[in-house]
């Protein structure tokens, strides 16, 4: 296995330890670093199978997909395509709803311009500095992350000097490791520090998902890259940013009536100190959407 | 690789800033390699490994911080979240629990917590888990103080 790894996998392994290889053959010698690299490497090989962020396919693709599968899925789709037009998927590594949530965002922003929505944002991103300050976090260990984010959002904005006009810039942004998983990062942060600054509030939530306490939450399923989002995630996120999420839910449950239809839940920032009106507020029409399939999310345009 | 590089700059000064602050660690960068780093930790007290001063070798890879550093022992020590003969450390912080929000500093800490605190269930090195997992929590201080004192503590005399 070690040998498909690539060439940095294998030197970063051989940095590290200074097994000699003879002794590689021997069973006794494969480490936990080992069996990590491997799986690590099995799921870099999956992966890479779909891009960080897709192009735009139309929702028949989706159709596609399920062609011989369940007939609800299919009645559902076809529900789905009187309101929305395309998809664009994501890659399945954990980090989808992320980076799901940093292409809409940008996106949106080079389409509309928004300075207003720019500045409220920056605003909160600060906001959120403080809250990472008062928590006890070292500047140097998120500075950087947000300084990427800081930059991404001042290059869609149009009349600055690193400005981007083209749509597929931010796609080859998207792809870019380097900046992707760095933003992705950036949105962990701030989720993570949301949750912890209202931990009380929280609580019932992570205490309903897993056995931790919220801290040990974050640690282990907000902050290290590849974990999954849930709904406590994407509640944070909206939250602390201030930006509402629409999130369209295609599985396999069916109401009695016999009719399908497709449920969405909207996640509507608390506005100053109560809570996340999820849902409750008719008057706000989040501008991103998202497809989830139990595991996943993608990004959904409407028609 | 660049980002890594400045996130480690930032870690050096840091390293300088908090030398007096955390007198169990010093942390040492490669004369002329950035990405290497060693750390002489202590013991920690009312365990087996007191009075011991161990020795770890740090391997930091370009994509750090997303990635985390490759840490292992150089003083050989009998803990059962140790690898025996290579060091190797059993960690979630190191493995899939990482996240940029560690640094080297603040994984010299989670080592000596795990120092401290060993996990028995998970280990690298069955013989000191099995002890600790058999009860014999007399078996296992005594074998892991033998190796503190051979390996980790100066030879008197």
């Amino acid at each position: 296995m070690r040998n498909q790894e690539g060439p940095q996998a294998d030197e970063e392994s051989e940095a590290a330890t200074s097994i000699p290889t003879s002794e590689l053959d021997d069973w006794a010698n494969f480490g936990d670093d080992d069996i990590m690299q491997q799986q690590s490497a099995i799921r870099a090989e999956e992966a890479v199978k779909t891009l960080f962020v897709g192009d735009k396919e139309p929702l028949s693709t989706l159709a596609a997909e399920y062609q011989s599968g369940s007939p609800i899925l299919l009645e559902k789709i076809k529900v789905l395509g009187e309101k929305y037009a395309a998809i664009r998927r994501t890659r399945g590594d954990g980090n989808c709803f992320f980076r799901s949530f940093m292409f809409s965002y940008l996106e949106h922003i080079l389409e509309s311009q928004d300075r207003e929505e720019v500045d409220r944002v920056k605003a909160n991103v600060e906001q959120c500095r403080k809250t990472l300050q008062s928590l006890g976090y070292a500047d140097f260990t998120f500075e950087d992350f947000f300084a990427l984010f800081l930059e991404q959002l001042d290059s869609v904005l149009q009349g600055n000097e690193t400005s981007i006009s083209q749509q597929d810039e931010i796609l080859l942004r998207s792809r870019d490791q380097s900046i992707s998983d760095y933003v992705v990062m950036f949105f962990r942060f701030v989720t993570s520090g949301e949750i912890r600054k209202r931990s009380e509030f929280f609580e019932p939530f992570i205490t309903g998902l897993t056995n931790a306490t919220v801290e040990q939450f974050c640690k282990s399923s907000v902050e290290p890259m590849g974990e999954e989002s849930d709904h406590v995630h994407i509640t944070a996120l909206s939250d602390a940013l201030g930006v509402p999420i629409r999130v369209v839910y295609l599985d396999r449950s069916s109401c009695d009536s016999g009719g399908v239809s497709v449920n969405h839940h909207d996640f509507v920032p608390a506005v100053g100190d109560l809570p996340n009106a999820s849902g409750s507020s008719e008057t706000v029409t989040p501008f991103i959407t998202l497809l989830y399939r139990p595991g996943h999310y993608d990004i959904l345009y409407q028609k | 690789m660049q980002a890594s590089r400045a996130r480690l700059f930032k870690e050096y000064k840091e390293v300088q800033r908090e030398k007096v602050a955390d007198p169990d660690i010093q942390l040492v960068c490669d004369d002329s390699n950035i990405f290497k780093w060693t750390a002489l930790i202590k013991g920690p007290s009312e365990t087996p490994y007191e009075g011991g001063i161990f020795q770890l070798a740090f391997a930091v890879p370009e994509q750090y911080p997303l990635q985390p550093p490759q840490v292992r022992f150089l003083t050989k020590i009998f803990h059962p979240n140790v690898h025996f003969k290579t060091g190797e450390i059993c960690l979630d912080i190191l493995k899939n629990a990482w996240s940029p929000a560690w640094t080297l500093q603040s994984v010299c800490r989670a080592i000596i917590a795990l120092m401290a605190h060993p996990e028995p269930d998970s280990p690298l090195n069955c013989d000191s888990g099995n002890l600790l997992r058999s009860g014999d929590i007399r078996g296992y201080q005594s074998m892991a103080r033998m190796y503190a004192r051979l390996a980790a503590m100066p030879k008197k005399g």
